[in-house]
């Protein structure tokens, strides 16, 4: 199916903190930025497949929790997989899993782990609905520090708590 | 139309155009014609050049050519057998592209395909080379605004037949369908939908537009095996037509009515709309405008409370469709 990728990698505003985001490889470490790395917002524009851009909707995607991406290895251990960032649109509720980029705000990250179960059972509904296991705070905070700072998870957490 | 002939004066239809030289059919003969000069004066401007004393003439943008396939004109002939065209009648209508554009920032100009026509014929591939949708979206949105209908025609089917492409295929084929767009799926190797064509085609004045491959020469070859067009076949290095056909020429179809093939084209620009005037050539989306927030104003891309989005959204449009329109309207 043919799309339209024009401007698909322009450098924006984001619609959400009125920040400019640079889609520069360089700084972002992905090759297709969709989300704002100072409020993780992003915005629902595409529609079957990543990047194809049919989506009519256009409205602000609220970052609402963290996922890891499935392994194809179906004997990799649990909790194995890249960190993911889950966006729902404010006016549809789709739901979409999108790459973390390097540069995105990892206080902001660790703030939405923390709220993503916090009364928000139709949100867990549907992510449920569409296969997307939430992370928890209890149960996954050491995982997804450790995949924010990598080893040096634990000497963040003693920095922090200074 | 005043088409009366006299003595000395006949009226004729530009069949065939190349090099400033012009095939003109009368009474089922051809007259190879060339402009006369008081028409080309006609169709230029002078003007004073910065150089004191001299006049610069330049053919003014509209009529770069002024004579187009299938336009009635009036001629004379002369001692050794050809003709001088004399005057232009008025067209019924005509299709146009937009020129391509020699270096960035050069503006474009009209180039007109064919003129006085019943009907616009955009055929495409069903594969080798792929079908481009977008393209499509594009002659149909032209016709539209030249108030032409249009009738879809898929070419080569045989190669898709059977295979899982044949689903995605008549996905399209059904949106198109149900815009309202008639489509006619045919093959030059097994004579699929060739007699449907036909009935079609009969006593209308058609033009086959499309990209270079698709098989615009093979299916006039199919329709009337007389012509023995010469057609080649897919480069299989680059998946593209060769570019075979190189000037436009109306052939005249056994079951009434006359067919023009053109040379394929890469690009097709839509010449002389506005990009808000585009939406009204969508069929499906005409419907719901003004019914924006926003009225007239609205540009149907991030307003708020637009009805074609919302449209979209529905299921009302084809997201490929809206697409389509996004892209022509940034284009222009």
């Amino acid at each position: 199916m043919q799309t339209y990728h024009k401007n698909i990698n322009a450098d924006f505003i984001c619609k959400h903190c009125g920040c400019f985001v640079s889609s520069l490889t360089l700084v972002s470490g992905v090759v297709n930025r969709n989300h704002c790395p100072y409020c993780l917002h992003s915005r629902h524009v595409d529609l079957y497949d990543p990047g194809d851009r049919l989506g009519a909707c256009k409205a602000l995607m609220a970052p609402v929790g963290l996922t890891l991406k499935r392994s194809r290895d179906k004997y990799a251990p649990d909790n194995h997989g890249e960190l993911m960032l889950v966006h729902r649109c404010i006016t549809c509720g789709e739901l979409s899993i999108n790459r973390i980029a390097a540069d995105d705000d990892p206080e902001i990250l660790l703030a939405i782990l923390k709220n993503s179960t916090k009364d928000r059972s139709a949100i867990l509904n549907e992510c449920r609905i569409k296969g997307i296991r939430l992370l928890e705070e209890k149960s996954h905070r050491y995982l997804v520090q450790s995949q924010l700072f990598g080893r040096s998870a634990d000497l963040w957490v003693e920095a922090a708590m200074l | 139309m005043q088409t009366q002939n006299t003595d000395t004066h006949f009226t004729g239809i530009v069949y065939k155009k190349m090099l400033g030289h012009y095939d003109v059919q009368h009474n089922n003969k051809i007259t190879n014609c060339s402009l006369s000069a008081k028409l080309w004066k006609d169709f230029s401007t002078t003007e004073l050049s910065d150089n004191p004393g001299r006049r610069v003439t330049h053919v003014s943008e509209k009529h770069m050519d002024p004579i187009a396939i299938g336009d009635y004109v009036q001629f004379i002939k002369t001692d050794d057998g050809s003709g001088m065209i004399m005057d232009l009648f008025p067209r019924k209508n005509y299709i146009a592209r937009s020129s391509a554009k020699p270096m960035p920032g050069a503006h474009t100009f009209e180039q007109v395909i064919a003129a006085n026509i019943d009907q616009v014929i955009p055929v495409f591939a069903a594969a080798d080379p792929e079908p481009k949708w977008h393209m499509l979206d594009r002659y149909l949105v032209a016709a539209e605004s030249y108030g032409i209908p249009s009738r879809i025609v898929i070419t080569k089917f045989d190669l898709v037949q059977g295979t899982p492409a044949e689903g995605k295929l008549k996905t399209w084929i059904a949106l198109y369908q149900s815009i309202g767009y008639p489509v006619i799926v045919t093959s030059s190797k097994t004579s699929q939908g060739l007699d449907h064509l036909r009935q079609t085609l009969a006593d209308q004045h058609s033009v086959l537009v499309g990209k270079s491959g698709v098989g615009k020469t093979s299916l006039l070859n199919a329709l009337e095996p007389g012509f023995g067009l010469r057609v080649q076949t897919v480069n299989q290095s680059t998946g593209k037509g060769r570019h075979t056909t190189s000037h436009l020429e109306m052939f005249p179809l056994q079951g009434g009515g006359a067919l023009i093939d053109t040379p394929g084209v890469r690009e097709f620009g839509v010449y002389g709309l506005e990009s808000m005037d585009i939406a009204v050539f969508f069929p499906e989306i005409a419907p719901v405008l003004g019914q924006c927030k926003f009225g007239l104003s609205c540009q149907h891309d991030e307003e708020p409370g637009c009805a074609v989005r919302q449209g979209v959204m529905d299921g009302r449009i084809s997201p490929y469709r809206y697409q389509s329109y996004l892209r022509l309207k940034d284009d222009l």
